[in-house]
């Protein structure tokens, strides 16, 4: 489904990624983890396809179609989902208006009706429970004023509605406590199923202890040095990054 | 040294003889006062932005007849005046007899009520920082007045329509004075709208006085045509713990110019004081408002949002007064500016002038564009990157849009809003 071949890729003129190779097949859960400063942000951000990030060679397909040419947009309504590290507020537009244009953007592509604002509000009260959000949330400006968790679980709440082909989550466990990281794993196991695919960039395995992931890859100055399964994870977990001869730098 | 420009003397002759007799007099002696009159340039310090806009050719000082036909048949909830070019016209105005609230054009006062008016008229302006309510004082040909009595509450919205109709160049003067009696209450939607594609020049006037206890909201929404200047000044005076609400929504066009002054009298009294700008293409729109903490226990707060697209220009000069025994005064001015391109320019200004040792009192200013951050989290979803940009520029001055009490009014806002982002953001 999603496939990574030597992707090199910069921020102001400093080199980031420095060929990534990566193959994930549909119904698969990848996990990427590293250090702080490896790349694994970098990368989530280059696949959502952030400008800030310019791609000097490398390809990456979805599907057989190059999504390097495309748009943020256009790659979102193709099947590509990034939940933020650190979701954005925004402050005017209330989250039920947000999250409805978003999905009536994605049935516009399929050529699907609008989904007018009953509907909609029935189906984001369904989802919000899923996550344990309070429909309160709902008409309150996008993120504004939300707790570290609360913003997690809107980003997964995004995901359930969205329901992309590939979900690519950033650090989707940091800053949550362990009820939190309960709800956040329970959405993301929801979203698991056979025609999709899930990314998840992490710096800790504790989140893998809840969804348990098919493969593992230590990412490291912008290269994968090390791939296996999710034994892999623990072994890093015990041994820390320094067993494999990685720094871990406190920068990001 | 070049001397400064003066307005031309034809602009000292009213037209329209129907008024009573002394607001005829208080009107040619407001006109002698005129002569000399020199015009802002970029020296004068309340115009230095806008001075180049302004364009008083003679032929703009020939008054626009009111003869016409009146182009807007909006059915509005509430009570209606219409006027054209200044000039009330009665078959299109619908409002009802009501007990404690008089609605009147100057026109139908007898002298001795002419006598009282002219008393009033032009008492709550400061003329030196609002030259033009002076230009208005020389040439109105008719006003509406309203006068509520102790206690009277208007059950609905009054709107009064300014249209004016410009088949040829010209200017029209609408004048309006609200005088609002203690515990009285009542909103007044002030529209300013245009027909017909000749430069034309508004200068307006509106007054109010609020006894102690009135409670009065104002929303002005200018929408006029892209060949119409507009100069307008609105007073407010309050005294004890009455209470003054303004929106104001305005437009971009040739000049756009408003100075809203209020006069906090007697102590305990309030102001709430909303601004919605928009401009594009070459457009202009100036607001200045000043705020008189006079006594003490007073509260002011007060809110402007500018939004500028292509090559436009918008101007923000909010000034704050603090008296020297308007102690426990507290005042809040927060003025945000978004520039849609590089080609637009905002300049904003607070002042802050205090006199009083105890008091709350702060501003922020900001000029910012839409946020990189915001708009690639939006897009991320799927969301078409014109819509985001609408999204984010509504988000700017929601809050401000909300808070206007009369829903008919948000809806023609909104409307001609969507107009502007249609023509703002293109498809990609």
């Amino acid at each position: 489904m999603l496939s990574i071949k030597n992707l090199h890729a910069s921020v102001e003129d400093k080199e980031i990624l420095k060929g990534i190779n990566l193959e994930i097949k549909p119904g698969e859960v990848h996990a990427i983890m590293g250090p702080n400063g490896s790349g694994k942000s970098t990368l989530s951000q280059v696949l959502a396809g952030n400008e800030a990030f310019e791609v000097t060679s490398g390809e990456v397909t979805l599907n057989g179609e190059n999504l390097l040419d495309q748009e943020t947009e256009e790659r979102a309504r193709n099947g590509v989902f990034l939940a933020f590290q650190y979701p954005v507020e925004i402050p005017g537009v209330s989250n039920l208006q947000f999250l409805r244009t978003a999905v009536n953007a994605m049935r516009k592509h399929k050529g699907e009706e609008d989904m007018n604002a009953a509907e909609f509000m029935k189906l984001a009260k369904e989802v919000s429970k899923q996550v344990d959000l309070d429909p309160a949330f709902l008409k309150r400006g996008v993120n504004e004023g939300f707790s570290g968790g609360e913003k997690k679980r809107n980003e997964i709440m995004q995901a359930l509605l969205l329901q992309p082909k590939l979900a690519i989550l950033d650090e989707t466990d940091s800053g949550l406590d362990i009820d939190a990281l309960k709800v956040v794993s329970d959405g993301v196991n929801a979203l698991r199923s056979e025609d999709r695919a899930i990314l998840m960039v992490t710096h800790y395995q504790r989140l893998l202890n809840h969804i348990v992931p098919d493969y593992v890859h230590v990412l490291a100055g912008g290269r994968i040095i090390k791939s296996g399964g999710r034994e892999l994870a623990l072994e890093l977990e015990e041994k820390g990054y320094g067993w494999l001869g990685i720094k871990d730098e406190a920068s990001n | 040294m070049k001397s400064a420009p003066m307005l031309s003397s034809a602009f000292l002759h009213p037209a329209g003889q129907s008024l009573p007799q002394p607001l005829l007099a208080l009107r040619k002696d407001r006109a002698s006062a005129l002569v000399d009159m020199p015009l802002p340039t970029r020296k004068t310090e309340n115009w230095k932005y806008s001075s180049k806009y302004l364009k008083l050719a003679d032929d703009m000082a020939i008054s626009l007849p009111a003869d016409g036909t009146v182009g807007s048949s909006l059915a509005v909830p509430g009570y209606k005046v219409v006027f054209l070019n200044g000039v009330m016209i009665p078959e299109a105005s619908e409002y009802p007899d009501l007990d404690g609230i008089l609605i009147q054009s100057f026109s139908d006062l007898d002298d001795e009520q002419g006598q009282a008016l002219a008393e009033q008229l032009g008492r709550t302006l400061n003329h030196d920082q609002a030259q033009f309510a002076r230009l208005n004082g020389a040439r109105f040909e008719d006003g509406l007045l309203v006068r509520l009595k102790p206690g009277a509450v208007l059950d609905q919205p009054l709107f009064v329509i300014h249209e004016t109709t410009a088949d040829a160049s010209g200017s029209a003067y609408p004048r309006i004075l609200v005088e609002a009696g203690a515990n009285s209450q009542m909103t007044l939607v002030e529209e300013y709208i245009s027909q017909g594609e000749s430069a034309a020049f508004t200068n307006t006037v509106t007054e109010f006085t609020l006894a102690e206890g009135a409670n009065i909201t104002n929303i002005r929404l200018n929408m006029e045509g892209e060949n119409v200047q507009h100069i307008g000044a609105t007073g407010v005076v309050q005294q004890r713990s009455s209470r003054f609400e303004s929106h104001c929504v305005g437009f971009g066009g040739p000049l756009r110019r408003h100075d809203l002054q209020v006069r906090l009298e007697g102590e305990g009294a309030e102001c709430k004081l909303n601004g919605v700008v928009v401009t594009q293409g070459k457009q202009h729109y100036d607001n200045h408002t000043c705020i008189e903490h006079i006594a003490a226990h007073c509260n002011s707060e007060e809110t402007y949002r500018n939004i500028a697209a292509d090559q436009s220009h918008a101007v923000f000069n909010g000034r704050i007064h603090i008296h020297q025994d308007a102690q426990q005064s507290n005042a809040n001015m927060n003025n945000k500016n978004l520039l849609l391109s590089n080609g637009a320019e905002i300049d904003t200004k607070p002042e802050l002038e205090i006199y009083a040792d105890d008091v709350k009192c702060a501003h922020g200013a900001t000029i910012g564009q839409l946020d990189e951050t915001s708009l690639f989290y939006l897009v991320s979803r799927g969301i078409d990157r014109r819509q985001a940009n609408v999204l984010l520029t509504m988000a700017f001055i929601n809050e401000l849009m909300q808070q206007i009490p009369v829903e008919a009014v948000r809806e023609t806002a909104q409307t001609r809003l969507n107009e502007f982002f249609e023509q703002t953001f293109q498809e990609a």
